[in-house]
């Protein structure tokens, strides 16, 4: 029999270490139920939003981008539905083996290879979609269909190419559209206040902006905004069911003042030549004509092109991307000489009787140097007017030496020179309008006198884009009452009263503009060949852009063998006169004469804006 | 209150706490199951065969007298160990592990079974051994305890091994192992876990601890689960999103919904309310259990109630804990909730064998 002590030290000893474990088991029954309620409750939301991802997807539905017309109504870029093979590139895992798969149902052409090769890495790491082939047909679409599930990260989904209807016309005005950098569509998602997520890359395309051009400087209209899909998803990301739909809210479209016909003739004209058209409507100041000469493909930059053809654009030596138009310098030369004129007039140095005896040649006073003008022998004895007709040098030589420089500079800044005169161009350059200055501070030198000799024939240091010298036209025209230009209608344009500060007498901008008509219709006239190539009156000047300094007609003779040594031509042009509609501004780079080379350009646009 | 029915010559013996805990427990469990198994009814009848048989397995297990387990005891865990030798030849493979035996009408768990048994054996072998255990006893307990883990480990199944090492092992402390004893086995355990981790491990094992132990490593590999039954947990919130309403649980994010993590559906579907109501039944029985050993009439049957309540507790803690995050992933049942036969029956099994224990008067003592 066991001994009822040693029996009650036992059964407390089992008490003791059974309430032990209890004890251990309590705490941790605590500890787990206070692991619960912080899961449950402290982190409830956390935790909610957490299942909420788990099974929501969203899907971003692309808006259609505006379209873009031409004053006439007629669409000048538009969105072509395509039906794209998309895949979502950081889920496939072996891209080798993915091109060898899906090239066995739907062919895929090198550049296309090429291009799925160069991107994939970047889009994977964004988790950004891929585009492996545009635009299907019927019979792709269905070999895909069927096969579809050994293709679980690939899909088929309508996305918009765009189009440009006239892809060579209008490539540097409207410019293209192009895939988005990283940092470009965070900032996007931004601004319509959508979230970085993971989900909104996943199969949202359409992350096209455009990158020159219109399409770039507008392109916060024509975008749109996402619309957005929700689905409910299964652990395997199944789209079970859609929980809801916001609508995309489609870009706006653009009505610009681009005249296709007027367009056309420049481009025609032109003829691949180096160079640029410009024309305006004076009324509204609008941009009808904006043309850069050679040009390239839109169409083939904005959806993909292979990098052979890329790399020849790229390494053309006439630079098609380059936009002549906004971004080329030029010296303005003879050009200029109406805006001098009107400088001597408004500062009362000249008149329109006073005349000088032109030998062909302005020697300056302080240090005897020669300042040679065009024609060997001089003008004669001439006025303002024949110096503009005849465009003699030794004239505004002369009248340019008797200016202030600072002054001059001021009068002409007021002309367009030196400055963006443009609301909507695409990155467009403000030429150089030279200043002591500018002088000292980019070329180490003192201002000379000769300095502003030479700008008197808009020569030396001075530069103009053609859209500058266009509105230096349109200025004219107008008589100073010109606001910046633009490419699209704005409705409040007639109420901008425009402050020009220029004390210049109707009757002089009068003698300016006959001075002008002079250059085509006077015997003695630099552009009198254009005369009967139109049915009514145009004021011009033409200017021929001297790039190699030369004493003798014999030099040139020798420098113009180098086609990049010649003179580019440029003309300026408004009309009818004498109540200008429209004005005109035309480089050829290396075309010699401003008159007879850049000048039929400039009246056959003319003769399509006004003749219809 | 324990309670004797007399119908005249013949005793029932009841214990209506623990038989009306465990019936709310297990209709409970058919009730999450059918949430859980996606509104599988063919699953939730099946379970329902087995909460139903294993119900009556308790009441009649309930009605020998603990000297026939006593007796017996030898016998059961020799039949216990018979079934997992068979296990380990006409075992079925599934994922690497052999651990059931089909049996035509059931797939049986054979380990869940020694779980069981073993307590009960050395409960009885320890009935006349001289207490505080000496140093031979222990000895020979520790070698069949390390034997019958070695089994279990082997099949492998690291989850339920551990669980009958443990059994084992209360019943041993219980019966008075001396404090330096453990003190020293605790010891030379610590020192030999590199070599343990080394050769006692599969590695999928040791990948499931080593995401435990970094879960941020691989959010969508080893430790997605983990991370989705913390998710379906801690969206549950207070009230829960509402029966057959876990998204956790139904779009399939959270993974064996209808065993091992069932308890993170109901938390996802019953929230914190949920959660504690369920868990209070479970804390009520083991109160129960703690009461019924205290006055359980001799040393068997003190040693059984203790050693196979325990073992429900440890199943019971480690299921909450691995569901909740806080130890890794081992494969271990909610008891009386999670879908499968073998644990289910086990546990009417041991609650049938405690309630015999707690309600038979010794005649002869006292």
């Amino acid at each position: 029999m066991i001994d009822l002590n040693e029996r009650h030290i036992e059964k407390k000893s089992f008490f003791n270490r059974l309430l032990l474990i209890y004890f251990f088991f309590g705490f941790l029954f605590f500890f787990l139920i206070s692991k619960t309620y912080s899961l449950q409750i402290s982190s409830y939301s956390d935790y909610e939003l957490a299942a909420l991802k788990n099974k929501t997807k969203e899907v971003l539905v692309q808006p259609v981008r505006g379209i873009i017309y031409d004053r006439n109504g007629n669409i000048l870029v538009n969105n072509v539905p395509t039906y794209d093979l998309i895949i979502q590139p950081s889920k496939v895992k072996n891209l080798d083996d993915f091109i060898i798969n899906i090239s066995k149902i739907i062919e895929l052409t090198e550049a296309e290879i090429e291009s799925i090769n160069k991107n994939f890495k970047n889009k994977a790491t964004y988790n950004r979609e891929l585009t492996i082939k545009k635009n299907l047909s019927k019979e792709e679409i269905a070999k895909f269909e069927v096969r579809s599930f050994r293709f679980q990260n690939a899909f088929i989904d309508v996305r918009y190419s765009r189009e440009s209807k006239y892809p060579f016309l209008f490539s540097h005005a409207l410019g293209y559209v192009g895939g988005v950098s990283n940092d470009k569509v965070l900032s996007i998602l931004k601004n319509q206040k959508l979230k970085q997520s993971e989900t909104n890359f996943k199969y949202s395309g359409g992350f096209i902006a455009g990158k020159t051009g219109l399409e770039n400087i507008y392109d916060s209209v024509l975008r749109g905004s996402f619309g957005k899909r929700i689905f409910e998803v299964d652990a395997k990301g199944r789209f079970l069911k859609e929980l809801s739909f916001d609508e995309p809210i489609n870009g706006k479209n653009i009505f610009t003042n681009l005249d296709l016909n007027a367009q056309k003739i420049a481009f025609e004209q032109m003829d691949n030549r180096r160079g640029a058209v410009v024309a305006l409507e004076l009324r509204s100041g609008s941009i009808v004509t904006y043309l850069s000469t050679p040009t390239f493909n839109v169409n083939g930059l904005s959806n993909g092109m292979s990098s052979l053809e890329f790399n020849k654009l790229i390494n053309d030596v006439n630079k098609p991307f380059f936009d002549r138009a906004g971004q080329g310098r030029y010296s303005p030369a003879s050009t200029i000489k109406p805006a001098i004129a009107l400088f001597g007039i408004e500062e009362k140095i000249v008149d329109w009787n006073f005349t000088l005896k032109d030998p062909g040649y302005f020697v300056l006073p302080e240090d005897q140097r020669v300042y040679r003008g065009w024609k060997k022998g001089g003008h004669g004895t001439i006025d303002m007017r024949s110096a503009i007709v005849e465009s003699s040098n030794t004239f505004f030589f002369s009248l340019a030496y008797k200016s202030d420089i600072n002054n001059l500079i001021s009068h002409l800044s007021k002309f367009g020179f030196g400055r963006n005169v443009c609301k909507d161009c695409f990155n467009p350059d403000s030429g150089l309008l030279p200043t002591p200055e500018w002088k000292m501070n980019n070329l180490n030198f003192g201002w000379f006198k000769g300095d502003t000799v030479n700008l008197g024939v808009g020569q030396g240091y001075m530069s103009a884009t053609p859209v500058q010298l266009a509105y230096y036209s349109a200025f004219i025209a107008k008589k100073g009452n010109l606001q910046e230009l633009s490419f699209v209608k704005y409705d409040d344009t007639s109420d901008t009263t425009f402050i020009n500060n220029l004390s210049i007498d109707d009757s002089d901008w009068n003698k300016i503009h006959s001075s002008m008509i002079g250059v085509i219709e006077d015997p003695k006239g630099t552009a009198k060949r254009l005369k009967p190539l139109k049915s009514y009156v145009v004021a011009a000047k033409s200017g021929t852009v001297e790039l190699v300094s030369t004493e003798t007609k014999e030099d040139y003779k020798l420098v113009r063998q180098n086609i990049g040594n010649r003179d580019h031509a440029i003309i300026v042009a408004f009309g009818p006169m004498p109540n200008p509609e429209y004005a005109v501004s035309v480089v050829i780079e290396n075309g010699e004469s401003g008159g007879s080379v850049a000048g039929p350009v400039a009246i056959a646009v003319l003769n399509e804006l006004i003749n219809k | 209150m324990k309670k004797k029915l007399d119908f005249k010559n013949f005793s029932i013996y009841f214990d209506q706490y623990l038989f009306i805990a465990i019936t709310l427990l297990s209709v409970m469990g058919l009730f999450f199951l059918y949430s859980a198994s996606q509104e599988d009814i063919s699953t939730v009848a099946k379970q329902a065969v087995f909460v139903g048989f294993g119900l009556l397995l308790m009441f009649m297990v309930s009605q020998p007298d603990p000297d026939f387990y006593n007796t017996f005891s030898g016998l059961f865990l020799i039949f216990s160990l018979l079934l997992i030798f068979l296990t380990m030849i006409f075992g079925k493979e599934i994922n690497g592990a052999k651990r059931w035996l089909d049996l035509g009408f059931f797939t049986l768990q054979s380990s869940e079974i020694i779980k069981i048994s073993l307590p009960i054996f050395l409960s009885s072998y320890l009935y006349n051994k001289p207490l505080p255990i000496s140093t031979k006893h222990t000895f020979i307990t520790l070698i069949l305890i390390g034997f019958i883990f070695a089994i279990v480990a082997g099949q492998p199944d690291l989850g339920t091994s551990l669980v009958v090492f443990m059994s084992g092992g209360y019943v041993l402390f219980l019966a008075g192992l001396s404090w330096r004893f453990i003190g020293s086995a605790g010891a030379l355990f610590l020192l030999s876990l590199p070599f343990l981790w080394n050769n006692f491990l599969e590695p999928f094992q040791r990948q499931r601890v080593l995401t435990y132990l970094n879960p941020d490593a691989d959010p969508y590999g080893t430790a997605w689960n983990i991370t989705q039954s913390k998710i379906a947990i801690g969206s549950g919130g207070i009230n829960g999103k509402g029966y057959q309403e876990g998204s956790q649980a139904h779009l399939d994010f959270l993974p064996e919904t209808e065993t091992d993590f069932i308890f993170a559906v109901i938390a996802e579907e019953f929230g914190f309310i949920g959660v504690c109501i369920l868990l209070s039944v479970f804390f009520f029985i083991l109160i129960r259990c703690l009461y019924l050993a205290f006055n359980a009439r001799d040393r068997f049957c003190r040693l059984t109630i203790g050693g196979l309540s325990l073992v429900f507790a440890s199943t019971l803690f480690i299921n909450l804990a691995m569901v909740v995050g806080v130890v890794p992933v081992v494969g271990m049942p909610l008891p009386f909730i999670s879908k499968g036969g073998s644990s289910l029956l086990s546990f009417y099994l041991a609650f049938g064998i405690i309630i015999s224990m707690a309600t038979h008067k010794k005649l002869m003592q006292r």
